[in-house]
């Protein structure tokens, strides 16, 4: 099935679009200068896509931006850089000549596209603007081909939506918009930088199939930059795997996916996650049980003297069990109430209603002061490692802070015992104590936020996305990690995440939320492979191959 | 089967740490380098600490008191220094004396330097007596021997030498505004950190408040200032009061910027990581709020600074400020506040001359620093 797409759309042409030969980029930073990009070679040809792929930091964006000339301003381009796109290089174009490009024969499309839509214009008049620019037409006809486009790129009742703002439309739906406004112009070169990454999995597989879709209609060639291995395997006709500013490997996709020479590739296919959670004991005591949760946010609005009080209901009527030793996966999308349900677990975020046992106590009236001696057995790890850790204090003051304040450990030195030995649990080396949090990678930075949260001697942790903000190779360490300390402590976790993959490896049972409510729940493994509703049937469709 | 999974180590992540730790940095460490490339406001911070220094030694750095005048040299002109005359060739730094003619046509008082009446400038001469911090002393960093006085600067109406008085002046100067951003400091942080942690009823009430002291409106009040404070108070009292004045109306705007940063600080993670870990909310204040802002408060104090020494120079000026015999740079342009004396004696004009000094000093410097500890604020 996928050979034959991939054949449809490679035989569209063999001319060679874009030549890029030897980029390199230097950054200047005070810190001296940092090279982006080294002399990398590769070629487009028109109606093929073209993945470029690799973890953060590895130069993809930095790339396409070096050959639409659009870097910041400490960027430096190498001397010998040449980009041939249809015969001419544009790196001796003056910058008038560039702007015609742009926008015209190259454009790109971004990731995220609520930033990349101007907020106060409407959105009819910003893709009309783009038309306006580069052809001489009144500006009726513009619109008129804006619906048009907006019909191509199959957004509903596309008249009324001219008319909005940015705001108005949903993440997939602005995504949508974007590319219709890289389309106006009937470009002959695509660069989707990350298009789908900032979406829920569900609407990435509806956007990919709309490029794809678009491009067999329009002939254009596409660079997709990603990190997604599944989006690569599914969408390009060719790969070029990207390390530390460098072209590692390149080649057709099914070769590379298939028979990988480089072992960074080989490392990379292998990080996709895998396995399954070991099983727990019959005899597993309940440790945590939430009944009939609900937690609603009111939000006050209007003016003084009408003054309207809406309820948000994040949370709505929400039962769950959770056993010693099991791993609880919450999936659903984006602002579904994953994150909402999981804090008010652990009271982080105060419910509304229902009730909350741990290890058979009632937890749910105490108040914030009685709570703190169970604060050690119920811990959090969050999703972002960068914003989880302070800037200002060292990994030992982070790290002991829960001890200080817990009262564990009688002594510094006792204490520092303790640190060494979550440090240890994570895998990481007791010199980094006396470090700050931005020496480290995103990796790195989750670990300590785990052993942060293990120096407690937890029973349960509360796992928000932490794997969501990582590079997949890293990922996968992180799971694996989460998977040993599970085994070691007899811990019991509640995983929340939008990604079936992850889930999958990791938890026992699963639970799938939606606006608030849960829609289908059970073991993992049935969940999965039968789903029951529609809503999960296109989950599992979208993000696991 | 978990085997499988753990594939190459942890390799990659390895690498990417190495490649960062060979030349990672605290935060403090990036801040000052990046402020030593600002050459800008490097020559602010080089030329702020001379400002400082000589506050804090004006007893040394200046050749003469403040207040003792010779009654028979007034508004005498500044004094050229020479090292070359036509009788003895170059020898060490000297001034001439001036001689007072009387210009029969117009009355007129003209000073003409005079050969006679030669000063030879020395250092480290003895003078009048200076304490500072408990170190006593009657040595001055130059002067003149022999009990000539030289005026480099100029004198005054009563005789005094105007670079004395200019020096005298820096500490009053920036005593006052060193007293006034502290104040506005400590209460506007303390205001805003609470407003914005706590929220609920206290934030509504305190922003009321805050509100309340930002509708003053300044300049009137400044003026009604002469008759606000006891006109035979001592002087020092009227110093307090006068900067306690200025300080009620500094500290608002500060406690609106703490809070807002605080409110956006308090959904952070590792906010809330510290709840999770059980800490108290005082605790989460010291530890995780208050570090996060303190490069905000640098950068608004050295802004702030400044302000203060222009607001106090010119409420001076008018009368209304600092009283003698306390001299500030204000003080000193008072004596120059009719047409007359100023077109008689142009060289008082000397304090504007090191007002602008300190204000450019001061803004370059703190510039500098905004630059050093946000680069992406600007933009």
């Amino acid at each position: 099935m996928l050979w034959i797409l991939i054949a449809m759309v490679s035989s569209a042409s063999n001319k060679t679009l874009l030549d890029v030969k030897n980029v390199s980029v230097d950054f200047k930073t005070v810190g001296g200068i940092v090279h982006g990009v080294k002399k990398n070679s590769f070629y487009v040809k028109s109606g093929e896509t073209l993945a470029l792929v690799g973890e953060s930091g590895s130069g993809k964006s930095v790339t396409a931006r070096a050959i639409m000339q659009m870097l910041a301003e400490n960027a430096v381009l190498g001397k010998e850089m040449e980009v041939w796109f249809n015969g001419t290089n544009l790196q001796t174009l003056p910058e008038i000549e560039m702007q015609k490009i742009r926008g015209n024969n190259i454009t790109m499309i971004f990731q995220e596209p609520l930033t990349s839509l101007n907020p106060v214009y409407r959105v009819g008049d910003q893709v009309a603007e783009i038309i306006l620019k580069h052809n001489k037409i009144t500006k009726k006809d513009a619109l008129k081909k804006v619906i048009s486009l907006f019909k191509e790129v199959h957004i509903p009742d596309p008249e009324a939506r001219l008319t909005q703002y940015p705001h108005q439309l949903s993440g997939g739906q602005r995504q949508r918009v974007m590319i219709s406004m890289a389309l106006a112009n009937e470009p002959d070169l695509l660069i989707a930088d990350e298009p789908t990454t900032a979406l829920d999995v569900t609407v990435q597989s509806e956007i990919l199939l709309l490029l794809k879709e678009l491009q067999k209609t329009h002939g254009m060639a596409i660079i997709l930059i990603t990190h997604d291995l599944g989006v690569v395997r599914k969408n390009s006709d060719r790969v070029c795997v990207m390390r530390y500013g460098e072209i590692l490997e390149s080649g057709n996709t099914d070769d590379i996916f298939e028979n990988p020479q480089h072992p960074y590739t080989k490392h990379l296919i292998a990080s996709e996650p895998s396995g399954m959670p070991d099983s727990i004991p019959e005899t597993a005591k309940e440790l945590l049980r939430g009944n009939a949760l609900r937690t609603v946010f009111s939000i006050k609005h209007g003016s003084f003297i009408n003054r309207k009080k809406l309820d948000l209901v994040a949370v709505d009527d929400i039962s769950l069990t959770i056993l010693e030793g099991e791993t609880l996966g919450i999936v659903g999308e984006s602002g579904s109430g994953k994150s909402t349900l999981g804090m008010s677990l652990i009271r982080l975020q105060s419910s509304t209603g229902g009730t909350i046992e741990f290890n058979g106590n009632r937890i749910d009236q105490l108040t914030r002061k009685e709570m703190r001696p169970l604060r050690p057995d119920l811990q959090v790890v969050f999703q972002d490692p960068f914003s989880s850790l302070n800037p200002r204090m060292i990994i030992r003051q982070i790290i002991g802070e829960g001890l200080i304040i817990n009262k564990i450990g009688n002594s510094r030195k006792e204490r520092e015992v303790l640190i060494k030995e979550a440090l240890n649990d994570v895998q990481m080396e007791a010199n980094v104590m006396d470090r700050f949090p931005n020496e480290f990678s995103g990796g790195q930075r989750q670990r300590i936020a785990i052993a942060r949260a293990m120096v407690l001697k937890p029973k349960f942790i509360l796992l928000d996305e932490p794997t969501s903000a990582l590079d997949l190779s890293i990922q996968a360490q992180i799971i694996d990690l989460l998977r040993d300390l599970r085994r070691k402590h007899k811990l019991s976790y509640i995983f929340i995440s939008h990604d079936l993959k992850v889930v999958r490896a990791l938890c026992h049972k699963v639970l799938v939320m939606q606006h608030g409510r849960v829609v289908e729940e059970g073991l993992t493994e049935k969940v999965l492979a039968n789903p029951n509703t529609s809503y999960t049937k296109r989950l599992v469709e979208s993000s696991i191959i | 089967m978990v085997e499988q999974t753990s594939s190459p180590p942890v390799e990659a992540d390895n690498l990417h740490a190495e490649a960062k730790a060979s030349h990672s940095l605290t935060y403090w460490q990036l801040v000052r380098r990046r402020f030593i490339r600002n050459s800008y406001g490097m020559m602010g911070f080089i030329i702020c600490i001379l400002i400082i220094f000589t506050a804090l030694f004006a007893g040394f750095i200046a050749p003469y008191d403040a207040q003792s005048g010779n009654r028979k040299v007034l508004y005498s002109p500044p004094q050229l220094i020479k090292i070359h005359n036509s009788e003895s060739g170059f020898q060490r730094p000297f001034v001439y004396g001036f001689t007072e003619e009387m210009d029969p046509n117009t009355f007129e008082i003209k000073f003409i330097p005079d050969p006679e009446k030669k000063a030879i400038i020395r250092f480290f001469v003895r003078g009048s007596e200076w304490s500072f911090l408990g170190i006593k002393s009657n040595i001055h960093l130059f002067g003149s021997d022999d009990g000539v006085r030289i005026y480099l600067l100029g004198s005054d109406n009563l005789g005094r030498d105007v670079l004395s008085r200019m020096i005298w002046g820096t500490r009053v100067s920036l005593l006052m505004g060193v007293l006034v951003v502290i104040c506005a400091l400590i209460v506007g942080s303390l205001v805003g950190m609470s407003a914005g942690f706590f929220g609920g009823l206290y934030d509504l009430i305190v922003q009321r408040i805050v509100e309340f002291f930002k509708a003053f409106p300044d300049l009137p009040l400044y003026l009604a200032l002469t008759a606000i404070l006891p006109r035979r108070a001592d002087p020092i009292m009227i110093f307090i009061m006068f900067a306690g004045i200025l300080f009620l109306l500094r500290w608002a705007d500060l406690s609106r910027e703490v809070r807002g940063k605080v409110l956006s600080m308090r959904s952070l993670d590792y906010v809330r990581a510290a709840e999770a870990v059980g800490a108290s909310n005082s605790r989460i204040l010291i530890r995780h709020v208050a570090p996060n802002i303190s490069s905000h408060l640098i950068v608004w104090s050295t802004f702030q600074l400044p302000e203060v020494i222009l607001l106090e120079s010119f409420l001076s000026f008018l009368g209304v400020g600092v009283q003698p015999p306390m001299v500030s740079w204000g003080v000193m342009l008072n004596q120059i506040l009719d047409f007359q004396s100023f077109a008689a004696a142009p060289w008082m004009m000397a304090p504007v001359g090191m007002i602008i000094l300190t204000v450019l000093a001061f803004n370059a410097c703190g510039d500098g620093l905004r630059d050093a500890m946000d680069p992406h604020s600007h933009g």
